[in-house]
């Protein structure tokens, strides 16, 4: 997992519960917690943060994950900004994840796995998201989808029809906009 | 050891935390940096990369669309674009267009039909513009990069905007491949974000462009190599090789049985030699442009040929060379089809032709061989037209011959005759026979008319009908000539030294020998050699042999005359005698043609005739021998007219020349 995942999850916990909690995940989990965004570490480290922040905040774990993931959007935005500058709506950005998480990624990490979206723009108001990743963190990707609606200001209504976690090939996601 | 107050430690803490947010920013911004650094790392990568695919295309392959190809889709993963499109830019009659190709790259490899990017990329291939319509135009006019933002954009500037809007795309690149300043192809790509290109991938695309350009600059140069070998650089026109391979193509498919036929038409331009040596070789060149224009003009017009104009037709003209055409006519629904066609063609030949300033009338002759005799051999289908055409020619010019089997044979016969021919004269195979001369009051031989004969080694004699115009048409006319003369002459002064200086030979002289340079010269040397009195040589031209160049047989009689040689003029009345030169030329003798004597006595209208031939005459201080006199009542007639000779089987048949000999012997023991 990249580190710049980390940096996004402690801005996310810091932001909302203070620095404090930050820390006392980090002890809690047992880590250490030098994170650098152009460092790579152990997939263990996010799974057992998650764990931690689930206990501590009470909250399931797949919860936790959708909650980052959509805190995570508008911090991303604030870092790289140009990401977001080309898209009039959320639409448009979602359609660009490959090429931006791809590119972004191999730029700083050549060999990096990333997850692989696929899309289906058959339908003018739902676009059908697919999500292909060995990590199986759908549950981040529906919460970083939200984020990104937010950051346009939209709305948007998410179905997943299908999940690897239930043993399909990958997840299918159908996003509803519903306004602008 | 101090123990820090409370204050302190608050202090301390403030002073912490400061000093954390400084290491915590210090670490972005390093991070930044270094991020700054591998981005740019990793575009250089890329581009360089880019850029080698591109290099790798360019240099791999000779096909421009895949060169193309190669190129949308290495442009199209480096930025991420999900969709890239070919236009070809070609200059036509001054216009430039743009064609859509089929060249696409495309993320996705399936698309419904339903598919906003499927809609927008049938209909751009469904488009093709004029000059400076929608970005591929203003590529063009401004030979740089042209970009849009579509939310920025009024939907008349460029045709596919709504398209683009219903295909999700924000944005629309046109980049220009460039040879020179030309623009010979756009390349176009659509992208969902909103963005303005940046210097370096302007720079990347101009690369691009420049690469591409050479592809198809070398396209252009290996089509151009082609086109030459192809086309007769005169006329533009297909040559002889191309038009080959269609007729060899046509031919294999009709041997294959498919059920439709074609024609080859030989068209000729008549007396194209005359015009080019009048004219001069420019405007003979000038004439066989227009020609060729008027030809392509007239196939292109031609939906006679076939009115499906949904079947492939494959009509070509192309030139053999000189003044030779050959006509490639698909699809012919009928025989009647090929000869619709060659009469259209002579028509539009038919028309005047204004080269340089002087107008210029042609006609052609036609020949027409037709796919549906069944033949083997392309070689086989042009001979024939060529025979065919040579028999248009033969027939008077200006028509269209049909091939049958019959010519052929006569065109081998032809082909032996010339043959053996070649080497007649050297093993004295020609032997001369002569027909007496005959003063009609008494019956007295005056002089003769030497006629060429040929003894086939194994045909035995052959009409002079059948191997005269063989020898005319190959040139062997001259060094025959000049034997008939040399021994016609031989012949007369061992006559008149035996029977009297009063003798005249008639020798004729063949048209083609008329129009060349050499006839003054041999028989200044028969003269010479044989040391017979000038004036007792007749020189017999044909009417039309004179009058094919008026004035060029006014300076040759002019020549001939000078040297004391006599000259008539034969078979008058049979071709176009213009009054005004017959009465230049400086012409001793009109021979009456053998069509008005015979049967001279039976048709008032004959008669008539020659009475006015004879008072032509005499008004011309001319003498008159009239020909093919075969009996007595026409002898009568001729006599009592006041004709001055005679010749024909009433008095002799022509004779060899021991029997000839035997006749002035005759008259030579009678006049004693």
């Amino acid at each position: 997992m990249k580190g710049i995942i980390f940096n996004l999850l402690e801005e996310a916990v810091s932001g909302t519960y203070g620095d404090a909690t930050w820390d006392r995940l980090l002890d809690a989990a047992g880590l250490e917690g030098a994170y650098t965004s152009l460092g790579s570490y152990d997939d263990g480290e996010i799974a057992a943060l998650v764990r931690v922040a689930s206990a501590a905040l009470g909250m399931p774990a797949d919860e936790v994950l959708r909650w980052f993931g959509r805190q995570a959007m508008p911090l991303l935005a604030r870092r790289y900004p140009a990401f977001f500058a080309n898209h009039a709506n959320a639409r448009g950005f979602l359609l660009t994840l490959n090429s931006i998480i791809h590119a972004e990624v191999r730029k700083l990490y050549p060999g990096a796995q990333t997850p692989v979206f696929d899309f289906d723009t058959g339908q003018a108001d739902v676009l059908r998201i697919g999500y292909n990743s060995p990590r199986r963190l759908c549950v981040l990707a529906e919460g970083f989808m939200h984020g990104a609606a937010g950051h346009f200001g939209e709305q948007i209504e998410v179905e997943q029809t299908e999940c690897m976690h239930h043993g399909d090939a990958r997840c299918v996601f159908h996003v509803r906009f519903l306004s602008r | 050891m101090n123990v820090p107050d409370q204050a302190g430690a608050g202090a301390e803490i403030v002073r912490l935390e400061r000093r954390l947010r400084r290491e915590v920013a210090a670490r972005h911004e390093a991070e930044a940096i270094a991020e700054r650094g591998l981005r740019d790392l990793f575009q250089r990568q890329q581009e360089i990369a880019l850029l080698e695919s591109i290099a790798v295309a360019a240099n791999e392959t000779d096909d421009v669309n895949d060169a193309m190809a190669r190129a949308l889709e290495s442009v199209c993963r480096y930025t991420h674009w999900p969709l890239g499109h070919v236009w070809l830019v070609s200059v036509k009659s001054g216009m430039t267009r743009f064609d859509a190709t089929g060249i696409w790259y495309d993320e996705a490899t399936l698309r419904d039909d339903a598919d906003p990017v499927r809609t927008l990329r049938t209909r751009t291939e469904a488009e093709s513009y004029a000059a400076g319509v929608g970005m591929p135009g203003a590529v063009v006019r401004r030979g740089a990069p042209v970009w849009i933002e579509v939310a920025a954009t009024a939907a008349a500037e460029v045709p596919r905007l709504q398209l683009s809007v219903d295909a999700g795309f924000a944005s629309l690149f046109a980049f220009p491949v460039m040879i020179a300043s030309e623009v010979v192809a756009v390349l176009e790509f659509f992208s969902r974000e909103q963005m303005v290109p940046e210097d370096p991938l302007l720079r990347l695309m101009a690369q691009i462009g420049t690469q591409l350009g050479r592809v198809v600059e070398r396209r252009r140069a290996q089509d151009k190599l082609l086109h030459d070998a192809l086309h007769d650089p005169l006329t533009q026109l297909g040559n002889c090789k191309l038009f080959l391979d269609r007729l060899t193509h046509l031919l294999q498919r009709a041997q294959r049985g498919a059920d439709d036929h074609f024609a080859v038409l030989f068209v000729d331009l008549d007396r194209f030699k005359s015009i080019n040596d009048g004219l001069g070789h420019q405007a003979g060149d000038q004439l066989i442009i227009a020609t060729a224009r008027r030809l392509s003009a007239c196939l292109r017009q031609n939906d006679l040929v076939v009115r499906d104009r949904t079947l492939a037709r494959e009509h070509l003209v192309a030139r053999l060379g000189g003044d030779e055409f050959v006509i490639l006519l698909d699809q012919l629904e009928a025989a009647e089809s090929a000869i619709v066609v060659a009469e259209r063609l002579m028509g539009v030949l038919a028309e005047p032709f204004d080269v340089g300033d002087q107008r210029v009338f042609v006609t052609a002759s036609v020949g027409i061989a037709l796919s549906a005799s069944g033949y083997a051999d392309v070689e086989d289908i042009v001979r024939d037209a060529d025979i065919a055409m040579y028999h248009a020619k033969q027939t008077g010019r200006a028509r269209w011959v049909m091939f049958d089997q019959t010519m052929q044979q006569a065109a081998v016969r032809r082909l032996r005759l010339e043959a053996d021919l070649h080497d007649a004269l050297a093993r004295g195979q020609f032997f001369l026979h002569f027909q007496p001369i005959v003063a009609p009051g008494d019956g007295c031989v005056l002089g003769f008319e030497a006629l060429l004969r040929w003894r086939h080694p194994v045909h035995g004699i052959v009409s002079p009908v059948e191997f005269i115009p063989v020898v005319e048409e190959t040139g062997m006319i001259e060094p025959i000539g000049a034997w008939v003369l040399d021994t016609a002459c031989r012949q007369l002064r061992e006559w008149q030294h035996v029977y009297g200086m009063d003798l005249s030979m008639s020798v004729n002289v063949s048209a083609v020998q008329f129009a060349g340079s050499g006839l003054v010269d041999v028989v200044k040397r028969v003269l010479a050699e044989t040391a017979i009195a000038p004036s007792s040589l007749k020189l017999e031209l044909t009417e039309s042999a004179v009058m094919a160049d008026a004035e060029h047989a006014l300076a040759v009689f002019a020549e001939l005359k000078a040297l004391g040689v006599r000259v008539s003029l034969d078979d008058f009345g049979t071709g176009y005698s213009s009054l005004s030169y017959l009465r230049r030329l400086p012409i001793d003798t009109l021979k009456i043609d053998r069509s008005f004597v015979s049967k001279l006595d039976c048709f008032d209208d004959k008669r008539q005739i020659v009475e006015v031939v004879l008072m032509l005459a005499r008004a011309l201080g001319l003498d008159v021998v009239a020909e093919g006199v075969e009996t007595e009542a026409e002898l009568r007639l001729l006599r009592d007219m006041g004709c001055d000779l005679v010749q024909g089987y009433y008095y002799f048949r022509p004779l060899t020349p021991a029997d000839a000999a035997q006749v002035l012997a005759a008259q030579a023991i009678a006049m004693c």
